[in-house]
């Protein structure tokens, strides 16, 4: 269970805690010290004396004491006294263990058993259950009930998602507090009274939200569980492996269920991480795993040569990739994609001193941002800084859909009476609870007012700027450093827009432009790509004609891409969930990947790859394991310096900030290309390709969409359109048109994150400001 | 008969003081004239002199409570009426409200110039819609005359009060679940400390009191707490009201002065006694939720004092009588029904505790019963409900029906093996 006394302190700066007072008492006869103000409970546990609960959760706000179970005695106190909502005291006399103390846990138990199915057998929480646990060690040995229990019809869908058995509920209130007091999604409530009170949305609709599935990990009892994990397996039968979520860069700390070598559960970690996601995890997250059992899956190697397109062995597969790689004169290129370990990414560093000529170009896609480095110089925070913060400025992007959890943290921030302002063009799902200022699109310097405002009157205020927007606009880039480094006190967070960006830029990684250039001007003769789809990111259709003119392709990909059917080899990947080795989030923290389970036979992962085909060049490197590699690009690179594969244990190292590669750059104003609305591109939280490769969020999958202002969409007589024609200088696409009255005039919100939908590949690939033309779709485009 | 008609002051004016003219005809809002000759401070001290006892069942020194509100806190002060008066048996305020209104709107007033408060708050039991009218009637005709409103309390010294009816649920007469259900949310208890006088109303320093009580203010201040003070004995002083309800032939509210009036004068000269023949079996003399107590108890006095004395509580003065034709398994049963339905379910040992006991009695009354196992069940099920619970509704669920098996145990034991036949219904019985 969480417990804010192992909340490690701020791990960036910003983060000095004062002083506390500690308290000396005594419990069950031994003598133990807690900080001022912890609660009995949290003392006795640091100490390690376990006090039953089921209600308390600290994550959840104020302790609210309502289910009885942690009741101890406490000399000098009349009756019993509520261990999760009583401070520490000096010299408070505490017993866990007296006749009275052992006999509320007993009857609290017993009573809360009173009504409880007894069917642990058929229940998806059997054998990991609090109910059970502590019944196991607290609780009666048998009932004294002869009445029959309360039943209702069983389960309910709370939500497609989630599942509600309310004769297992034990009204601990923890989903409802973490519905209105963590999400603050102001929708679950417990209806009805007594010993009939039932968990129900207000309104008796399905319960949405972004985080709906926290409260299947919150919930002490199977009274709520995942649809899509019901009946999947019980806990005997699987291992949990703690490992790092790869939907997005905030890396939130997750558990992986696997069972008969699949994945078949996420859940947040029962010991949170702190420093990063607090134990919450986003819907996408949580239910992202199903995509690893898609039909886009590439289960095995494939080789297209004169005999024609067929499945190899993997051992066959990498001699073909050596041979093609192997001849001196070969001119080779890597391109790196998401998500890539730092393992892997140096390992594609030395591979390219090893494969063709000796001097592969290896680059990543992503957004070059070179106008970003004096903002990522600034000194960085971690989330939980967040919580100490005193004023949060958000500048450009929207967290609540690209890097859900940090809305759950700026909620916490709100709700501590921090002052938290939203600056940019789109609208967010955090704008009714905090200040915002809407820009007019492309102009997110219109908001540095705001910024110098917030920041100058907070002592320990913290920016959270998008990597996206602020490339977009250098010039708003360089002021709001300037801005930030005039304010000592300010420490920053950039709200990165991919997964391994962050790592493969403090390995000196830099963007692909001139890797395109290069296949355009015919320099390339082998092209690698590893987990990488240029043809469906930015200027995907320039990339797509760029690739179709390179000798020999090969591709490691997890999933098919624009570049399979194209390629001469293609070498199937381990997914994150299933490879091992460090990625680096937005905020610097080095975490590691543990392999829950290898779904794929025949698939490898690419550090494992890359250093077989070091051995079949006759070149080969000295590592392993991504251990070893990791320990020597600890001792190349100086981001990493001093960092050690084993110490980063379940919760991670920061790495050394700002220090990424590129020179910085022109921090002009730039000029949008072609003609037209302004495109302002938007990343759903439901939308990316994980969610459309899920079948478990298929209840939620946001399409990839064209969004306009009712004005806007009038003006260009697309107002009662289903799909929309969209044209920038880098193609077209035909997409679903969304007409909301909260989006600005004047701009075409790109909703992209469907691969197949060509919306990604409108964007330029420096991240720069580009326009867009939006009109009545053709016919035949309609219908094609 | 030391019968007193204090806050039953319409009593002594033709029984309705409906109209603020007769109201003030009636010596209305003398008390307030003499509160605001005092300073707020002095009001307070009056208030803490008098020994007025909170009338809604625990008996806490009003002046005490007052005092606890903290002051200059920068947040604004709140009064609450608690006007829920839904434990069973009691319909004292319900008189008040009806008859004498304007005397509850003068005592809030009284009390918000204390405490420095400009808006108060009536908390009225759903289903008193028609007592609502009769208060919204009242406060309407009172802002018209300037007693409530920018200058109630003098010059540019703004007061109000505004109604606010609950939504049917016994729980919310507890004061923090009232908060609560004022607040719009549900009407559930809430952990204490901290306590309504430091975070109370939307999280600021708030003084809820019964109707009762806050009515005993505008005779206090007209004629003073020494006068009050002098009425009863030393530890409760002052008049109460007691509704009697049950097997009398004159049910109703009686307001008599504390400690000089015993239970059977309260039975048998003022509510009538009983049906010829009958003799009183059982009593609860405070409402429900108090211990019940036999008829050997028949002479104690009614004060705070004397009926903890012989077990019981002198609670919100709802005193229900039973005569012997009743079957006190099936009436406990009939109690633990109600606590069964009126548990929040919030805290686990009153959700489920009540259900438990009401299903065993229920058990027992019908022939279901498993003798002595049953009764050893019920006594270890007492102690694992009583002070386990987030608020007292479970204590209160317990008492009558713990204290009616040690009374009767005999009977229970009886019931327990053989099950309960019905009572005889007052309205079968022969009249005299």
């Amino acid at each position: 269970m969480a417990d804010p006394a192992s909340s490690p302190g701020g791990s960036g700066a910003g983060g000095e805690t004062p002083p506390v007072d500690v308290v000396s008492l005594t419990v069950n006869g031994r003598a133990i010290e807690a900080p001022k103000g912890t609660m009995l409970v949290d003392a006795a546990k640091a100490a390690g004396i376990e006090i039953p609960i089921f209600c308390y959760e600290p994550r959840l706000g104020a302790p609210i004491g309502a289910c009885r179970m942690c009741l101890v005695e406490v000399e000098g106190m009349r009756g019993l006294q509520t261990a999760c909502s009583t401070p520490v005291a000096p010299d408070m006399v505490v017993s866990t263990e007296s006749e009275l103390a052992k006999d509320a846990q007993d009857g609290v138990l017993e009573l809360l058993l009173a009504n409880h199915p007894l069917d642990c057998p058929v229940c998806d929480k059997g054998g990991e259950c609090p109910l059970q646990d502590r019944t196991f060690r607290f609780g009666p040995g048998q009932t004294r009930t002869v009445e029959p229990k309360l039943h209702f019809p069983k389960p309910l869908d709370l939500s497609p998602l989630v599942a509600l058995d309310r004769e297992r509920c034990i009204a601990c209130y923890r989903c409802v507090r973490f519905s209105q007091e963590v999400a603050e999604d102001g929708q679950l409530t417990f209806q009805e009274r007594g010993d009939h009170v039932e968990i129900a949305t207000f309104s008796g609709d399905p319960y949405e939200g972004r985080f709906t599935g926290n409260t299947i990990d919150l919930c002490p009892v199977g009274a709520l569980t995942s649809n899509p994990y019901r009946f999947v397996s019980r806990p005997w039968d699987i291992k949990n492996t703690p490992s790092v979520c790869a939907g997005c860069s905030v890396g939130c700390n997750l558990e992986a269920t696997e069972r008969d070598n699949e994945v078949k559960r996420l859940t947040g970690r029962p010991e949170p991480n702190f420093a990063v996601e607090e134990g919450w995890i986003c819907d996408r997250g949580r239910w992202g795993y199903p995509a690893l059992r898609s039909d886009e899956r590439i289960t095995g190697p494939v080789l297209v040569d004169a005999v024609g397109r067929r499945t190899v062995l993997l051992d066959r597969a990498v001699n073909e990739a050596a041979g093609m790689l192997g001849r001196r004169e070969l001119r080779v290129a890597v391109l790196l994609g998401e998500p890539i370990t730092v393992e892997a990414g140096f390992l594609a560093t030395e591979f390219a001193t090893r494969a063709g000529n000796g001097e592969a170009m290896v680059r990543r896609m992503g957004i070059p941002g070179h106008g970003l480095d004096p903002l990522r110089a600034l000194p960085g925070a971690q989330m939980d800084d967040l919580d100490r913060a005193d004023a949060i400025v958000v500048l450009g992007g929207d967290p609540c859909a690209q890097q859900p959890v940090a809305e759950l943290r700026l909620r916490k921030a709100l709700r501590r009476g921090a002052r938290v302002a939203m600056a940019g063009p789109r609208p967010t799902a955090l704008d009714p609870s905090c200040q915002v200022t809407r820009t007019t699109p492309g102009h997110l310097q219109d908001a540095l007012p705001i910024v110098a405002e917030l920041i100058g009157a907070a002592e320990r205020p913290i920016v959270m700027w998008d990597e996206a927007d602020l490339a977009a606009e250098p010039d708003a880039a360089a002021a709001l450093a300037a801005l930030i480094e005039d304010h000592p006190a300010t420490r920053a967070i950039e709200l990165a827009c991919d997964v391994s960006g962050p790592g493969l830029r403090a390995l000196g990684v830099a963007t692909a432009e001139d890797m395109l250039a290069a296949l355009e001007a015919g320099e390339v003769d082998v092209l690698l790509t590893i987990q990488a789809d240029p043809t469906t990111g930015p200027e995907g259709a320039r990339w797509s004609r760029a690739i179709d003119g390179v000798p020999r392709i090969i591709e490691m990909s997890t999933y098919r891409s624009g570049v399979t059917d194209r390629a001469d080899l293609v070498l199937p990947l381990l997914t994150a969930l299933e490879d091992e080795g460090v990625l680096v989030s937005m905020t610097g923290r080095a975490q590691r990947l543990r392999p829950a389970a290898r779904e794929c036979a025949d698939a490898a992962s690419a550090w494992e790859l890359l250093i077989a085909l070091t051995h079949r060049l006759g070149r080969p490197v000295p590592d392993r394991t991504p251990a070893q590699a990791f320990s020597r690009l600890a001792a190349e690179h100086a981001a990493f310096a001093g960092l050690d594969y084993g110490e980063l244990g379940t919760t991670g190292a920061v790495i050394a900030q700002g220090r990424g590669a590129g020179a910085g750059g022109p921090a002009a104003r730039r000029n949008p290309a072609g003609d037209g609305l302004l495109v302002i591109p938007c990343r759903p939280v439901f939308g990316d390709a994980t969610a459309h490769r899920s079948d478990a969020l298929a209840s939620v999958v946001e399409p990839t969409r064209v969004g306009l202002a009712p004005a806007e969409a009038e003006r260009l007589g697309v107002r009662t359109e289903a799909r929309v024609r969209i044209t920038t200088p880098h193609g077209e696409a035909v997409l679903p048109l969304e007409v909301d009255s909260r989006l600005h005039e004047g701009a075409a919100y790109l909703f992209t994150g469907d691969p197949h939908a060509g919306a990604a590949a409108l964007l330029p690939m420096d991240g720069g400001p580009v326009r867009a033309a939006v009109g009545v779709a053709q016919r035949e485009q309609v219908e094609a | 008969m030391p019968e007193l008609n204090c806050v039953y002051r319409h009593r002594e004016f033709g029984d309705h003081l409906t109209s603020l003219a007769d109201y003030e005809r009636a010596g209305g809002y003398l008390g307030l004239k003499e509160t605001l000759a005092l300073s707020p401070d002095d009001a307070l001290y009056a208030f803490h002199r008098s020994g007025l006892r909170g009338r809604g069942g625990a008996g806490f020194p009003m002046g005490r409570k007052a005092s606890f509100l903290p002051k200059d806190t920068g947040k604004p002060t709140y009064v609450v009426c608690n006007a829920d008066e839904s434990e069973p048996g009691t319909f004292k305020d319900r008189e008040i409200i009806e008859h004498n209104p304007f005397q509850l709107i003068e005592g809030m007033t009284i009390a918000s110039y204390a405490v420095g408060c400009e808006r108060a708050y009536i908390y009225i039991r759903g289903e008193y819609e028609a007592q609502a009218q009769v208060l919204d009637a009242a406060i309407a005709e009172a802002r018209e005359a300037g007693r409530l409103g920018p200058d109630a309390l003098g010059p540019g010294r703004p007061f109000d009060i505004t109604v606010y009816r609950g939504a049917g649920a016994y729980i919310c007469g507890e004061e923090t679940a009232l908060l609560e259900s004022l607040e719009g949310k549900r009407g559930q208890p809430r952990l204490k400390p901290p306590f309504p006088a430091v975070a109370g109303l939307y999280g600021c320093p708030t003084l809820i009191n019964n109707v009762e009580t806050l009515a005993s203010l505008p005779p206090i201040m007209h004629r003073g707490p020494d006068w009050y003070a002098a009425m009863g004995n030393e530890k409760s002083p002052g008049t109460k009201l007691f509704s009697v309800s049950g097997h009398v032939l004159n049910p109703g509210n009686f307001e008599v002065v504390l400690g000089e009036t015993t239970l059977r004068e309260l039975i048998y000269d003022m509510a009538g006694g009983l049906r010829p023949g009958r003799e009183v079996k059982a009593v609860w003399p405070g409402g429900s939720s108090v211990p019940v107590i036999g008829a050997d108890s028949l002479d104690v006095a009614l004060d705070y004092e004397a009926l903890n004395g012989v077990g019981t509580f002198l609670g919100s003065g709802g005193c229900i009588v039973m005569d012997d034709s009743g079957c006190i398994v099936r009436a406990s049963w009939r109690l633990a029904q109600f606590y069964r339905h009126e548990s929040c379910g919030k805290c686990t040992p009153c959700r489920e505790g009540t259900g438990w006991l009401a299903n065993i009695l229920g058990r027992m009354v019908h022939g279901e019963g498993r003798g002595e196992e049953d009764i050893r069940l019920l006594e270890s099920l007492f102690g694992r409900i009583e002070g386990r619970t987030l608020c007292p509704l479970a204590d209160g669920a317990v008492m009558p029906i713990q204290s009616a098996l040690d009374l009767f145990r005999d009977e229970f034991i009886r019931v327990a093996h053989e099950g309960s036949s019905r009572p005889v219904p007052m309205t079968e019985a022969p009249v005299g």
